[in-house]
């Protein structure tokens, strides 16, 4: 079954640029998110998968971050080439987008139903009764027991759980296809984490909507997405079905992450880290850049860069893949 | 509110103590209270007499309790130099002051905040650069030299402006821009560096994937986040205007408090020194009081 892409970026880059300095963080990133699927893309930190997030609604820092290459295709119309009215136009109506820590991503300012109703208005002219029922109805979407008593509060009233369900309704209010989840849970308890995850996951049922769930953590990945994207030094390197990538890694830096991930039930007690360091961005190998921490490398793999290439069930960067 | 009433509570507790450091100061200053009414020419036994007469032979705890028990039933005394009523005085001073000092309170806010939030609009432009420029010459040139140059100017050269005196409205512009100028300064500088540091803030890029439009985030969200510091400012600004008030009316001769006590001062007229600068005392508290008032329900962490 073919599905139909959302969104799809292609050959996307983004550059830093400033004085003295000029090198891409992110590089050559392919990848769709379709109808009605949860897409996560997961690496260390520092790898450029916030980074990526950010750039698809024009967020990143710019200057002196820009995008120096590729598309971000969404509907008919290319991402990186509208203006920045049009722009505004698709946050929170088309795509929106949670971040990481609920506590200082809210004004503290403003009652939560104040900033509801904002978003609201930010796309469509609703009175005020009107803002208030959808402001309950996606408080209460986003798992909140109280609606009505949250509608008051400030910020600053609530717990860290309970500001990142008000996050989530925040992004819910115009019913965008796609939600950008930039580390969701990081910030939050372990029983919080999984009640949010479960949310996340059934909005995407209830909603039929798409999901992209930025993270480094490979259990939450496990439990709630369809598709994975592992990233390394700002590129992908193995894109594929969770399933798949779970199932068979084929890049050694695939397998290394699930080997450093401690597992119940399974027969060896022994975590395997991954050896060396991440290099920097602006000192990379010149040609695959996990060269220098791969077990199977060969000999071209330090000259010539590898492509992501389909390889059957998954699709990898490396000349050398597990097969 | 806990808050505010026990605000109310110390600052009556701080101008009464107040009262009592003023009484005591103008006594211990030195200088002959006698040469304000009478003669060079006067007799040891006459002055004596005269000081007998104002109660001055007293021990100064008792001249403070009479003087406060009149104060408390509405008897001020009278000047020394006049002998006029000084509860009839003060009407006409109280008012000039508040206009003069209402106005520059009034212009500090009308073109400091807008300016800032300009300069932080326009960050590192030649706007940015013009404006903190000029708010850097606001605070080095002091006021009582930015008064004698703007007399200079708009006064005796270009004739547009009278020079001094309390003649409507053309004669208000000088004095309150001259008391003015450090006020815009400061709440240019403090104005934009509030904005330039809640612009970078996590919530601002929270509003812009929501879809907000730079606009509303800038003049709603990031300037009310702002409003916190410029209104603490408020409150030392009240202090300040109250200090160079009493350059400022001295220079361009309006006949308000500032003007009214310094002239006091120099003819050791007592009663006179003792209610003005006691009203500074309020006019500045009641400022810091308002300010807090404001910074509470401005607040919502303290208003809750």
């Amino acid at each position: 079954m073919k599905q139909t892409p959302l969104l799809e970026i292609q050959d996307l880059s983004i550059g830093l640029k400033g004085d003295n300095i000029e090198y891409d963080i992110v590089r050559n990133v392919n990848f769709t998110i379709n109808e009605n699927e949860i897409l996560a893309i997961v690496g260390e930190s520092g790898c450029g998968k916030s980074l990526t997030a950010l750039s698809i609604l024009g967020l990143h820092a710019s200057p002196p971050l820009q995008i120096t290459s590729g598309s971000i295709k969404f509907g008919n119309r290319d991402l990186t080439k509208v203006s920045q009215e049009d722009l505004r136009r698709v946050r929170g109506a088309e795509i929106a987008m949670i971040f990481q820590d609920p506590m200082s991503a809210l004004d503290p300012m403003f009652t939560v139903g104040t900033l509801l109703r904002s978003a609201i208005r930010a796309h469509k002219k609703v009175d005020d009764a009107t803002a208030e029922k959808i402001s309950l109805e996606c408080l209460a979407d986003a798992g909140i027991e109280d609606p009505r008593r949250r509608l008051a509060e400030y910020p600053f009233q609530l717990s860290g759980g309970v500001s990142q369900r008000v996050m989530i309704a925040l992004a819910l209010v115009n019913n965008p296809k796609i939600i950008i989840a930039d580390e969701p849970t990081t910030a939050l308890d372990v029983t919080v984490q999984a009640q949010i995850l479960e949310r996340l996951k059934d909005l995407k049922k209830e909603r039929g909507m798409s999901i992209m769930l930025i993270t480094h953590n490979l259990g939450v990945v496990a439990s709630i997405a369809d598709r994975m994207a592992v990233m390394y030094t700002g590129e992908i390197v193995e894109i594929g079905s969770v399933e798949n990538v779970f199932g068979k890694p084929q890049h050694p830096y695939t397998n290394g992450l699930l080997g450093a991930v401690p597992r119940l039930g399974s027969g060896s007690a022994e975590l395997i880290p991954i050896v060396g360091r991440v290099p920097q961005p602006d000192n990379l190998p010149s040609g695959c850049t996990f060269v220098d921490r791969c077990g199977r490398a060969v000999e071209k793999c330090s000259t010539q860069r590898p492509e992501l290439v389909s390889q059957g069930s998954v699709d990898v960067r490396c000349f050398n893949p597990f097969k | 509110m806990k808050s505010i009433i026990s605000r109310v509570v110390s600052t009556l507790l701080l101008l009464l103590a107040s009262s009592l450091a003023v009484f005591a100061a103008i006594r211990f200053s030195g200088g002959d209270v006698t040469a304000a009414r009478m003669p060079a020419s006067a007799s040891a036994e006459d002055r004596e007499l005269f000081r007998r007469q104002i109660g001055l032979d007293k021990p100064i705890l008792e001249q403070y309790v009479t003087y406060m028990g009149n104060f408390v039933t509405g008897d001020l005394g009278n000047s020394l130099t006049s002998n006029a009523k000084i509860s009839t005085l003060a009407g006409e001073k109280i008012r000039n002051s508040l206009i003069l000092g209402g106005s520059s309170i009034l212009i500090v806010f009308i073109v400091g905040v807008p300016l800032g939030m300009i300069a932080a609009l326009k960050r590192n432009t030649w706007i940015d650069t013009g404006v903190t420029s000029f708010s850097v010459a606001g605070m080095a040139i002091p006021n009582f030299w930015l008064a004698l140059l703007t007399i200079y100017l708009f006064a005796s050269t270009l004739h547009w402006l009278p020079s001094g005196g309390q003649g409507g409205f053309k004669s208000l512009i000088l004095p309150a821009l001259v008391l003015s100028a450090e006020g815009i300064a400061l709440t240019v500088r403090m104005t934009r560096s509030a904005m330039l540091e809640n612009i970078g803030q996590d919530f601002v890029r929270t509003l812009r994937a929501a879809g907000l439009s730079e606009r509303r985030i800038y003049f709603k969200h990031v300037l009310r986040n702002s409003l916190l510091p410029i209104i603490s400012l408020a409150g030392l600004r009240v202090g300040q205007v109250v200090g160079y008030a009493l350059v400022v009316e001295t220079i361009f001769g309006w006949p308000g408090v500032g003007q009214i006590l310094v002239n006091g001062v120099l003819r050791r007229d007592y009663p006179i020194i003792q209610f003005f600068s006691l009203l500074l005392v309020i006019a500045v508290t009641l400022g810091n009081l308002f300010a807090s008032i404001g910074y509470t329900l401005a607040n919502p962490r303290l208003r809750k």
